[in-house]
């Protein structure tokens, strides 16, 4: 392994100085901050606005066939009552009137009628809006709070499970080791591509040669995976650090919800199953994407490999719910110890605390000896298959080696 | 395998390689002494390359044992070797000066010596204003003489160049002959895969002229053209090619 060093740091300075890295590693927080900031300021907008048009006064004539407006209401919303439906309509029609709401006698089975005179497209909802004001205003008066809560669905919820004859919260649980999962993607989303190339780089420059008489393949493999990894905590970080940031300043602006950072369940066991399983996943998954980079003679023939990759690693995502309502069937144990598919359900499933005892060991030993094979391979296939430099040496000649 | 000379630097012994069913070299056998500048000659296609890689490890061969320095050679060996392959190429994307220290770095120099080693080689082959350049963005031929200074920077005891000139214009040519000399001087091996015979003539103290997968003349420059009868070496090229040659353009 000598010589490591200087390919990590050749290899991860060399990535740092591309604009093309930077690029992309703050793409990701900027459009999830633009999304964020999109959102935070049309809510801000659409609240000022909603809160503006109930504050503006307009004529208004009100049918009450229902019998359950309360007048007094009626009187503070400034609305006048008629019995005559087709003169207000006329009246509307013609402008001499704002808005008339013709509420009918079953309301279960009959609509209310709301006509009004346009006032554009985001404030004619203002009519609406007070018709069933003043409809669920007048009824709640009649009605106690208590029942009014519950008919509204406001009424508040508060759970506690008991596992082993301890409080269990399975959703704060799945916090800490989810974040694994969640941190897989990310990696295997950015990187994914640029381990299908890191080698081919080699290949396409013609400084094969060069190389292989000067270092070992496996060091000079080693040292660009350990590149990515450096480079995925940078990544990491590009998308933590604004969000702590942000968070610590702005949560009460933004109205983000209250994390109690301090009481989030830490469970050491399946925080390092987390680390393992993420950790031997990269590794293997680093390890298909280098081999398929070494035999492919251009990183454009290499791309076409590239997807059936991420079939295999994100496919499983389609089964979610299958993982946490139905652990132990036979689909879901196939996908949790098939070693192309094992990382999402692994991870998962541990989170979610229904990952057994036996597939954790299995899972593990099956996903580690998987991604020594995937590495070692990568290493002879670049070994012996990077000198072909415009085909794709065939698998056989390679082992045959 | 054969005992070792300790003046042997390296030793072929019934060399074969085969790529699926074509025998590329059928039996070859030469060695290569310390100090001296050997030639390797042949056509197009006679093997030449074939022998160099897998003489460095990057092909196994089918049969035979291929030795440097009375061992197989791998970078852990602990022979300075300085190879300038015949497919050239850089990490494109960087800078003539980080990619010049990369290899001086992996050839075993500080950081601080493959610099001063780059900017004495640039400021010899009058490329120092280029040294932050991008590699892409030189000529071919600056591009093969930084290829040439990363072979060298590390002082090598064997050097291994495949057809170094090619490519070079007269000027560059004569600039690289005199590194080749130099290395010889101080006491390096050099190997010398080449087309041009006035290039063996003025450099090569011994050569081989591979033809059909095994060796047709091995020897001291005189030796071998004594054998074709006093001719000269472009001769001797052609009488031993000539007919491959018509045969190929026939067969165009």
């Amino acid at each position: 392994m000598y010589n490591l060093g200087t390919v990590f740091r050749f290899e991860f300075v060399r990535t740092l100085k591309k604009k093309s890295f930077w690029i992309m590693a703050l793409s990701f927080p900027l459009i999830i901050g633009a999304v964020f900031g999109i959102i935070y300021f049309s809510n801000k907008a659409s609240t000022k606005a909603a809160e503006d048009t109930k504050n503006q006064k307009f004529s208004l004539v009100v049918t009450d066939e229902s019998g359950l407006l309360n007048k007094s209401l009626l009187t503070q919303f400034g609305a006048a009552e008629s019995t005559d439906k087709q003169v207000n309509i006329d009246k509307v029609t013609k402008g001499e009137l704002d808005a008339y709401f013709y509420y009918p006698k079953d309301l279960s089975k009959n609509t209310v009628e709301v006509y009004a005179k346009d006032v554009g497209i985001f404030n004619d909802s203002r009519y609406q809006a007070v018709a069933k004001a003043l409809l669920q205003q007048s009824v709640g008066l009649t009605v106690d709070q208590q029942k009014t809560a519950v008919l509204q669905d406001r009424v508040a919820f508060n759970a506690i499970t008991y596992k082993d004859g301890k409080q269990f919260d399975g959703i704060r649980e799945a916090i800490v080791p989810g974040v694994f999962l969640v941190l897989f993607y990310i990696l295997i989303a950015m990187f994914g591509n640029q381990m299908l190339v890191s080698t081919t780089e080699e290949k396409e420059n013609r400084v094969t040669e060069m190389i292989l008489t000067t270092i070992e393949a496996r060091t000079l493999i080693i040292g660009k995976i350990l590149s990515l990894i450096a480079l995925a905590f940078i990544q990491i970080l590009t998308i933590l650090v604004p969000i702590i940031i942000v968070y610590s300043l702005f949560h009460n602006q933004l109205a983000l919800p209250n994390l109690d950072l301090n009481n989030l369940p830490i469970d050491p066991l399946r925080i390092s199953i987390g680390a393992a399983i993420f950790s031997l996943s990269f590794l293997l998954f680093t390890g298909l994407l280098v081999a398929i980079g070494s035999i492919a003679p251009t990183a454009k023939e290499a791309g076409g490999f590239f997807g059936v990759v991420m079939i295999f690693i994100f496919g499983p995502l389609y089964a979610v719910s299958l993982f946490v309502s139905a652990p132990t069937s036979p689909f879901v144990g196939f996908l949790t110890l098939f070693p192309l598919t094992a990382p999402i359900p692994m991870m998962l499933r541990n989170a979610v605390g229904n990952l057994s005892a036996v597939d954790t060991i299995l899972g593990i030993s099956i996903l580690a000896v998987s991604a020594f094979i995937a590495l070692s391979i990568a290493i002879r296939i670049f070994r012996y298959g990077v000198l072909e430099y415009s085909r794709r040496m065939p698998l056989s000649e390679i082992f045959k080696k | 395998m054969n005992s070792v000379n300790p003046n042997t630097v390296v030793q072929v012994s019934h060399f074969r390689m085969d790529f699926g069913k074509k025998t590329v070299i059928k039996d070859l056998s030469f060695d290569v002494k310390k100090g001296e500048v050997f030639g390797f000659l042949g056509s197009n296609g006679s093997g030449k390359t074939t022998t160099i890689r897998a003489l460095l490890g990057l092909y196994q061969p089918t049969a035979g044992d291929l030795l440097v320095g009375g061992k197989t050679f791998s970078v852990s060996s602990g022979i300075k070797l300085g190879y300038l392959p015949e497919e050239r190429g850089l990490y494109k994307k960087e800078s003539v000066i980080d990619v010049m220290i990369y290899f001086g770095q992996l050839k075993g120099l500080s950081h601080k010596d493959a610099r001063t080693s780059a900017e004495t080689f640039l400021a010899r082959v009058k490329l120092s204003d280029k040294a932050t350049t991008r590699i892409d963005k030189l000529s071919g031929g600056q591009q093969q003489k930084i290829q040439l200074g990363i072979t060298i920077m590390n002082n090598p005891e064997l050097l291994i160049l495949d057809e170094p000139t090619k490519g070079f214009d007269p000027v560059n040519r004569r600039l690289l002959m005199d590194i080749i000399e130099e290395h010889q001087r101080s006491g390096a091996t050099v190997i010398f895969v080449t087309h041009q015979m006035e290039e063996v003539e003025r450099l090569c103290d011994r050569i081989i002229l591979l033809k059909d997968g095994v060796a047709h003349a091995y020897g001291t420059v005189a030796e071998v053209k004594k054998q074709y009868g006093d001719i000269s070496l472009d001769d001797v090229f052609i009488k031993v090619y000539g007919d491959e040659n018509e045969q190929n353009e026939e067969a165009i």
